[in-house]
This record gives structure tokens, sequence and C-alpha cells, in this order.
């Protein structure tokens, strides 16, 4: 059987997810999170008469520090299997994979384990995120 | 390549379930069900050596005089085997082939046991963390599972394969070959090893001439629901033969309705075979076909081709 052949006999019986129903899911729970995340907002700057810009660091602040903290507690990876990209993409995903990856070698020591993987997976986040920041951010000067 | 044996049987096994999630189907017939990821150790790792060495133990205990243990997993550099047999005096062969170990170890054991009258032990183990980390993402980590994936069983057992007659015979063994297709998709190991695993009986089937039928099962190894109709329908194309007695261990070990394709893991073979389908005492010809993905991480990010073998052992079991 040629390859070919055998790439339209998978396609034939693996059942793909259902895409439509998995954007909708994604785009309730993330709105839900930038809800959320805006109330916070107006709060901090309405009542406690916080600094926008600062309302804003303090908002993405608390959202990194809930997702470890469910992370380390054990059921966030129920919930953000249930919620889909909804809270992946947000900062609460960035937290969720750097708390997982430094619980997973915690046992591999302080300097081997956490310290070398604890960046394992969101590495690349922070390193692509550097490099086009600045790309944008030259761009943006010369218009 | 097939071999016969004339003198070699299954002699006793002790089987231990670490965990059970998701309801095994051979939770009642195992002969310990631990549910427990640690064990009393401080790291997943080395709960899984505690598994393996518990089981071994237990055969020990039983039986004297043992020449050989074989043992495996899937671990990095078969830690878990390796750091269990490193407590009892007997000469150790560590072998890796993914979740077909079980039926690469019985195949060995019995040349052993058939040209030089060893008694040797086969043991297997998996840990479902362990898995995780290694070869998927981390634990805790909110991935995204999709229905093809596969989770592995925490469990491990340890057989003991003797010249003394027992029920269990084992009578012939096939060895596979290494098998590439064009999928690459590290996700689905059902894929990937559905046409192995179809080879390899249709080879066992034309060197020992024998007919489908002369099986009352075909029991597989953990091609998940998907792999298994896939196989099925390979097997026709290279064989022109409908495949009706198959029984995959993979897709009817967890009798929760989950979102996985099924069970993976070297353990899922023998847990069904000897705690399932043996005190079912309905199958007396089994050919028991172990299947395993032989893909690493590196492979997986290399973005190769996943390799996959398959080896199948015939056991003629009396009731």
């Amino acid at each position: 059987m040629t390859n070919e052949e055998y790439d339209k006999l998978i396609k034939k019986y693996i059942v793909e997810d259902n895409i439509i129903k998995n954007i909708i899911i994604s785009f309730l729970s993330g709105g839900i999170c930038g809800l959320i995340a805006q109330l916070l907002v107006d709060i901090f700057s309405l009542y406690f008469k916080i600094d926008i810009s600062n309302a804003y660091l303090l908002t993405s602040s608390l959202f990194i520090i809930s997702g470890s903290i469910m992370t380390g507690l054990g059921f966030f990876d129920k919930v953000l299997s249930f919620c889909k990209c909804g809270l992946l993409v947000p900062s609460t995903g960035f937290a969720n994979s750097m708390t997982s990856s430094s619980m997973d070698y915690k046992s591999d020591g302080f300097i081997k384990g956490i310290g070398a993987n604890m960046f394992k997976l969101t590495g690349s986040i922070i390193v692509y995120g550097i490099i086009f920041g600045i790309i944008f951010g030259y761009i943006r000067s010369m218009i | 390549m097939t071999y016969y044996f004339k003198n070699v049987y299954i002699k006793d096994k002790y089987s231990l379930l670490a965990s059970t999630k998701y309801n095994p189907i051979v939770k009642n017939n195992v002969n310990e069900v631990l549910d427990d990821y640690y064990m009393g150790s401080k790291t997943i790792e080395q709960a899984e050596i505690k598994y393996q060495s518990l089981t071994i133990n237990k055969l020990l205990n039983k039986y004297n005089n043992v020449n050989l243990l074989i043992g495996g997993d899937l671990q990095n550099q078969l830690l878990a085997s390796t750091y269990s047999s490193s407590k009892i005096n007997i000469p150790f062969l560590g072998i890796y082939s993914a979740c077909s170990t079980f039926t690469q170890g019985i195949i060995i054991a019995s040349m052993f046991s058939e040209l030089y009258k060893n008694k040797v032990i086969v043991s297997v183990s998996s840990h479902n963390l362990v898995s995780e980390k290694q070869f998927r993402n981390p634990v805790e980590y909110g991935a995204i599972r999709k229905r093809v994936n596969t989770c592995t069983a925490s469990a491990s057992i340890s057989t003991l394969v003797t010249n003394e007659k027992t029920n269990i015979k084992v009578e012939a063994a096939t060895i596979g070959k290494v098998n590439i297709t064009n999928h690459k998709d590290a996700n689905d190991m059902g894929s990937a090893m559905a046409p192995a695993c179809a080879n390899t009986i249709f080879n066992h089937l034309k060197d020992t001439k024998r007919d489908i039928n002369y099986y009352d099962l075909i029991l597989t190894g953990d091609l998940g629901i998907y792999g298994k109709e896939i196989m099925k329908e390979y097997f026709k194309k290279i064989s022109n033969k409908e495949l009706h007695n198959v029984i995959d261990s993979g897709s009817i070990f967890y009798e929760d309705d989950i979102v996985y394709a099924g069970a993976s893991g070297p353990c899922i073979i023998p847990l069904v075979l000897f705690d399932y389908i043996i005190p079912k005492k309905k199958y007396k010809k089994i050919l028991v076909v172990g299947t395993g993905s032989l893909h690493s991480l590196v492979s997986a990010n290399q973005k190769l081709e996943i390799p996959s073998i398959s080896h199948a052992i015939s056991l003629e079991v009396k009731y």
C-alpha cells in the first residue's frame, strides 16, 4: 500500500474534533475572561484610585498569580481543556505552562530542574515576543 | 521469522494496578490494586521503580532458582527496570520496544527456556505521569487533548516463563519488522502502529500456513478505537481476508466513557490477557500481538516518520 493510500485510509476512520464548537467555546470563555479583566481594571481605577496603567498591570499580575495557584492546586488543566483557547491564549495560559513545567522538574533540583526547565514551553513566547516587539517598534517609529 | 516452542509455559504472574482512574476493566482480577501515584517516594520515577520491584519480589518469594530477569518500561534508559533489578541478585536483560515490550520479553524468555531450560521472569511497568512528562506535555499543563490521544496506564506486571507444564503454553512466536509509513503525528500512535500490526499477523499466518479461523481470538496491543479499524482494513487490503475475531486491549481497557482513544503502555496487553481474557475461560487459541510506536521526543520534534513494531506470540490455553 502506498503512502497516499494509507493517508486516505487514516482520514476515513479518524473523526476530527468539531472546530465550530471549539471556536464558540473559546470565544465565550475568552470573552468572559476579558470582561472580568475589564471589571477589575475599572474597580481598581475608580474605587481604589489607582493610576490606569498600574491598574492594567495589577490585573494581568492577578491573572498570572491566580493561573499559577490554580495549576498548583491541580484543577486548572481540567478547566483549560474545557474552556480551550479562551483561557490558553491570555496570560493564564502562560502562567499555567510555566508553573506546570517547574512542578514537573522540581524533582531534578533547583538549578538543573526548575531553573533550566521553567521556560521550557514559554521560552519561545518570550523570545519571539521580544524579537517581534523590537521589529514592530522600529516599524512604528518609522511611520 | 516464526519460531516454534515445544516446552515453554507461562507459570505464574503478579499484576499490580497503580491507578483506578477511568475504571480499568481488569480492576477486580488483578493481584493488587494500589490507588497511589507516589508509594511514599518523592518522585514519580521512583514510584515506578517501586511498582516493578514489588511485582518482581512477589514472584521471587514464591519461586526459587530464577535464572534470568527481562525487564522493560517506557522511561529513558529503562530507569525503572534497571533500578528494580539492582536490588535482586539475578542476571538482567533490559529491553525496549515501547508498548510491545511484553511480547518481545516473552519471545526472548521462551528462547532461553526452550534452549537452556531456564526459569525467566519478564517484567514490564508504566506510569501515567512519567509518560506524560517524557513524551507529551507537563502533567498539569492544560493541553487540548485530541480524540486520537491515548492514556498511559499506571501498572506493572511480572510473569514467570518455565519448562514446567501449566495451562498456558507459548506455542509459537513471530518477530516483526520495523514499519514506517508517512504518518508523522505522534499524538496518534494507533495509525502509526496499525500497518506493523497487520503485517505481523499476515506474516505469522503465512509462516505457519494457518487460517485466521485457527485462532479463537487475536488480541492486539494498544491500537485504540481508530487504530483497530484502520488495522482491520489494512489487513483486508494486504491479504483479501477479513479479521473478525479481534479484540484490542487498549480500546476496552477503560470502562468509563473518556475523551481518549484508549489506553496505552506495555502493561495493557498482559493485564487484559491474564486478568480479563483468560479468567473468561472462553478462548483456547490466542494470538497475542503487541504493538509499539518507537518514536522519541527528538524524532517527533524533527518531524520524522514514526517507526513502529509489532511482535506476536501464539498461546494455547487449557481450562
